[in-house]
């Protein structure tokens, strides 16, 4: 016998989204949205899939466009991980940087059916691209009933595993605003081996104005620092309105540490955590830098 | 509430009854008797489950069954043309890339995606490409060498 989701009644895969928001109203919280599936095995390994009857399939919706335009990049939820980083904008840009760098990681199994929604939706502070996401000041599309709303990402991951979807939502699609013309990224994943999740994640993009001060700074956290990835404000305020120097990226590195209280588990203690943050900040501004 | 689902498995159209929770790696082992296709850790950690989907290689142990209307998959059993040997299972003969062959055939699959796209590959590329399967015994000496051996005679 199978030993994992034996409890599941029923397994839907609606032709488009009004028959998913039917199905969503009507299962009222004990449906599980899938979309690449490689991670609702690691959601009922965690005890999170109680209650859940059904799962909804969702790749006849469509949800597979890339856009870019003048205001920036649009993503859509079952666009998967080989597909993202086959985009021209990704393999290229520096502005992008974190999202190239965050996807050399998972394995090539993974990348084939992990989608960039079902990433954000699971709410997982270890996965990485949320991380890189968050540096670059995205915003998720969610659709329901009463049309669409907008969330950033910090709003949408509210808790350890927990979105701010309401029961009959979905994650539509990903938006990444176009960033000032000269901006770059970086990402970088501390794991125990290629098919682990992060102890530590550190998202970074610099954002430089005409005369080579730091016009926007972002440093975004993940991987068991917090119940979701963080924004790492006081390593920002360090940058932000400088020229930046090695000696003011290891003033980032002490402030981004000095902002988390990470968690200890059976991958790395709180204090492993902490000071992996400082180094991995560092590390990745420097990269980041060197793409400007 | 088992459904029918309709895909194909190296080549031959199947019709087959699954429950929401089935995987494809339990259909392939349980239903239709290809054993080449390995079950390890179930949670997508190991590779040794490694199939392709529409070409692509996928951990058949998260795949729902569900999922697979209209979709062509291929297992390690799928590879020879009779019995002929496909060029990667020959060189893994040929360098003795085996040893308790438990991780062989997901390695094979995970490999022919990355020899598919024709572009030479160096030491690390099939290194990196191969990370999302693990080999307990042989410390990927070998298996490295057999699919350069298999991507440098394309």
């Amino acid at each position: 016998m199978p030993v994992s989701l034996t409890s599941l009644k029923e397994y839907f895969a609606p032709k488009d989204e009004a028959e998913l928001l039917a199905l969503l109203e009507t299962y009222h919280g004990s449906a599980l949205i899938v979309a690449g599936g490689s991670f609702v095995h690691g959601l009922d390994a965690r005890g999170l899939l109680l209650g859940v009857e059904a799962l909804i399939d969702i790749r006849n919706l469509g949800l597979k466009h890339v856009t870019l335009d003048a205001d920036g990049l649009s993503i859509g939820a079952m666009v998967t991980f080989t597909e993202l980083q086959q985009l021209e904008e990704v393999r290229n840009s520096a502005a992008l940087g974190a999202v190239r760098d965050a996807l050399k990681y998972p394995p090539l199994q993974i990348r084939n059916v992990a989608t960039v929604g079902g990433n954000i939706a699971a709410a997982c502070p270890y996965f990485d691209l949320p991380t890189a996401f968050m540096s670059l000041d995205a915003v998720v599309k969610v659709h329901g009933p009463d049309g669409q709303r907008d969330l950033d990402l910090q709003e949408m991951m509210v808790g350890l595993f927990q979105n701010a979807l309401e029961p009959n939502e979905l994650v539509a699609s990903l938006f990444l605003p176009r960033l000032p013309a000269r901006s770059a990224s970086a990402f970088m994943k501390l794991e125990t081996n290629a098919n682990d999740l992060a102890i530590v994640n550190v998202a970074v993009r610099i954002s430089l104005d005409t005369a080579g001060s730091c016009q926007e700074a972002r440093v975004a956290i993940g991987g068991g620092v917090a119940e979701t990835p963080v924004r790492a404000m006081a390593a920002e305020r360090v940058l932000q309105g400088k020229k930046i120097s090695e000696a003011l990226v290891q003033q980032a590195g002490a402030a981004a540490q000095s902002d988390l209280r990470p968690m200890s588990d059976h991958r790395a203690t709180g204090a492993y955590r902490s000071a992996m943050a400082k180094t991995l900040t560092e590390r990745a501004l420097r990269q980041a830098l060197g793409r400007l | 509430m088992s459904k029918l689902v309709t895909f194909e498995i190296n080549g031959q159209q199947h019709e087959i009854a699954v429950e929401p929770y089935e995987t494809l790696l339990w259909v392939l082992r349980k239903q239709s008797h290809l054993k080449g296709t390995k079950r390890g850790c179930d949670s997508g950690g190991c590779g040794c489950c490694t199939v392709h989907v529409d070409g692509k290689a996928v951990y058949s142990c998260m795949t729902f069954a569900n999922s697979l209307e209209g979709c062509k998959v291929t297992t390690i059993e799928g590879l020879s043309q009779g019995s002929e040997l496909d060029p990667l299972q020959t060189a893994f003969v040929e360098e003795g890339a085996v040893q308790c062959g438990y991780c062989t055939c997901g390695i094979i699959m995970t490999a022919k995606e990355l020899l598919a796209s024709g572009q030479a590959l160096d030491e690390e590329q099939i290194r990196h490409g191969i990370a999302g399967n693990l080999c307990r015994c042989t410390g990927y000496t070998k298996i490295v060498k057999a699919i350069k051996k298999a991507a440098d005679s394309r």
